[in-house]
């Protein structure tokens, strides 16, 4: 990995760590603010690629796993991967690849601002709640022993706050896309 | 310390990026103790000065520091160092100490004699009140300062200054020119702020990539200002 | 930013992390392979009984796993209402059995320390080629130094924005956050490259 690029990942690392130090973020079109952490990790892959993206994910992590409080509300530690939801803890890696990896393969820079934003939409979609979900549900099912049907009716609850966070960090894809644009250009 | 005079050779070496010609090819010679380098933004003062740590490597020709080509990656870069700009962005762990120790790290020292390292470079420059100090607290001063901590603590015997106190005030300016002015290492200094390097023997002045003058501080810096204004 | 190592001497502060982490490996899956309420509670006990030798007040203690808990305790619940308490007491006792274990090897073991092993089992792997281990050492270090500078930068983007009469939405703000972050990526890679802090070993 170039300097650079590791560079380039630890920063984006902080900057989900930051995130998280930071109040929920208000919308201004829906009155609940939005959690800027999760978020965040949404657009790892969306800014840098998979391969940077997951590597960026993966550094949070193994911030939490040797015990500094970097999840937001102050957590951290070995125990949070007790957690019946640590599958959609473990989940965010593989979500960021995946968005990545759509994302430098749909979206270049011929295309108009309008596709862009929407090509970004779609691979938060998959890969933010479609491959995080498929961590998070099969932890909670096997794990912590709910079964399927139930981690799947019980985590629907969520998915409507995360298809407005993939709306969000597909607009915030496209400006960043705009000012610095980092993913490598495979599409 | 290693290679403690200047003995850096220039042997045609240029870079271009594509087109765009950021140093025409030069051939030089480089000796003593302190040189300065000045010249309007774009004119190749700072890819000259990065053509002698290996930070940029030369599209023609070669660049030789201690009679080592610096295209050999480890070898002739580590007996440079170099001071960049920005203060913040050089120091790269939490705590003073702990940054100039990661630059120890992998050359066969001992965990004891790492920290005697870290003690002597801080108190060399009578900063021992910076070793355990957060780099997100320190002022842009204090950051050259252990920035200058960080990259002497390795050994090189030659210091390249980009543009050192660029971001600093008065106060902080004065403090890293007196640092400049009592270093034992050899010291070559790219700076817009004229007053740092009007005592020194040698300046070069370029311009438009190519060296308009070659002279002692008072000749180029007066050549600089007829190309300039 | 406080990490949430706690000073002692106890039992387990004494155990390398490699040990303890080992231990930790092995008691999830010993956990996993029995269903046995008995077993599985005497676990919970040991468990317990090693976290609260590592020394922390209780309060501070039982704060730390709260969130855990709950939701470990919320699941139990739902599936308490579904299946006979046989069955749905083993997730949750695990689990429990698990954050105990898992809180004490944390709250026992420095961050350095931690660095230092991760980078230690990393070592082998420099052999694929594709792996450095020192690399994981830098980033954790860049991580921890940068993220104050950009929360710093956040305040500043914000105040521009009330300064300007702007209201204050995700993509104003972290755009330019990002943006601005991500731009120093090369000024500070050419410092560490300027330096040789990758240039050694393989």
């Amino acid at each position: 990995m170039s300097t650079r690029d590791l560079v380039l990942t630890a920063l984006f690392a902080a900057i989900i760590v930051a995130l998280g130090l930071l109040p929920p973020i208000p919308l201004g079109f829906i009155p609940v603010p939005i959690t800027a952490q999760s978020l965040g990790v949404m657009m790892a892959g969306v800014v840098l690629g998979a391969r940077r993206g997951a590597i960026a994910v993966l550094i949070v992590l193994l911030l939490v796993a040797i015990g500094l409080p970097v999840l937001s509300g102050g957590r951290g530690g070995l125990a949070i991967f007790a957690s019946p939801t640590a599958g959609f803890l473990i989940g965010w890696i593989f979500a960021a690849f995946v968005t990545g990896y759509l994302s430098e393969r749909l979206i270049n820079d011929r295309q108009s601002g309008l596709v862009q934003t929407v090509s970004f939409f779609l691979t938060a979609m998959v890969g933010g709640i479609v491959v995080l979900y498929a961590f998070g549900i099969t932890y909670l099912a096997t794990v912590a022993g709910l079964g399927f049907p139930k981690a799947f009716v019980g985590s629907m609850a969520f998915v409507p706050g995360d298809v407005i966070k993939a709306f969000v960090a597909a607009l915030l894809g496209r400006a960043v896309m705009v000012g610095y644009p980092l993913l490598p250009a495979r599409a | 310390m290693r290679g403690t005079g200047l003995d850096i050779h220039f042997e045609g070496a240029g870079v271009s990026f594509g087109t765009r010609v950021a140093l025409a090819p030069l051939t030089l010679g480089i000796s003593g103790k302190r040189i300065g380098v000045i010249g309007l933004n774009g004119s190749g003062k700072t890819t000259f000065a990065r053509l002698i740590n290996g930070l940029t490597k030369p599209t023609v020709g070669r660049v030789t520091v201690n009679g080592r080509d610096t295209a050999d990656e480890k070898t002739a870069a580590a007996d440079v160092g170099f001071i960049f700009q920005s203060p913040q962005n050089q120091i790269i762990m939490p705590i003073v100490r702990d940054d100039i120790a990661f630059g120890l790290k992998r050359r066969g020292f001992t965990k004891a004699e790492i920290e005697a390292k870290v003690e002597g470079v801080l108190a060399r420059f009578g900063a021992e009140a910076l070793a355990g100090r957060r780099a997100h607290e320190l002022s842009g001063g204090e950051l050259q300062v252990a920035a200058l901590c960080s990259v002497l603590a390795t050994g090189p015997g030659i210091l390249i200054l980009d543009e050192p106190t660029n971001q600093l005030d008065l106060k902080n300016r004065a403090l890293v020119e007196g640092i400049i002015a009592g270093l034992a290492e050899s010291a070559i200094v790219i700076t817009h702020d004229l007053e740092l390097i009007a005592g020194f023997e040698r300046v070069l002045l370029f311009h438009e990539g190519r060296l308009a003058a070659d002279a002692p501080a008072t000749e180029a810096i007066a050549r600089y200002r007829e190309i300039a204004l | 930013m406080q990490s949430l190592y706690v000073e002692g001497n106890s039992a387990m502060h004494r155990l390398s992390p490699r040990v303890k982490l080992l231990s930790l490996a092995i008691f999830s899956i010993v956990l996993f392979i029995t269903g046995n309420l008995v077993l599985l509670s005497l676990a919970v006990l040991a468990a317990a009984i090693l976290y609260r030798m590592v020394g922390l007040p209780i309060g501070a203690a039982l704060r730390r796993l709260r969130p855990i808990f709950l939701t470990i305790a919320v699941v139990a619940l739902f599936n308490l209402l579904f299946n006979p308490w046989q069955q749905a007491l083993v997730p949750p006792l695990r689990l429990t059995a698990l954050m105990l274990l898992a809180a004490a090897v944390t709250a026992t073991t420095s961050i350095t320390a931690f660095i230092d092993e991760v980078t230690a089992l990393a070592r082998p792997l420099e052999r694929t080629g594709r792996v450095r281990a020192d690399d994981i050492g830098l980033a954790l270090g860049l991580v921890l130094r940068f993220v104050p500078e950009i929360v710093d930068r956040y305040q500043a983007i914000r105040e521009a924005h009330r300064a300007r009469g702007l209201k204050v939405r995700p993509a104003s703000l972290l755009a330019p956050l990002i943006i601005l972050t991500l731009k120093d990526a090369d000024n500070i890679a050419a410092a560490i490259d300027a330096r040789g802090i990758r240039r050694h070993g393989s």
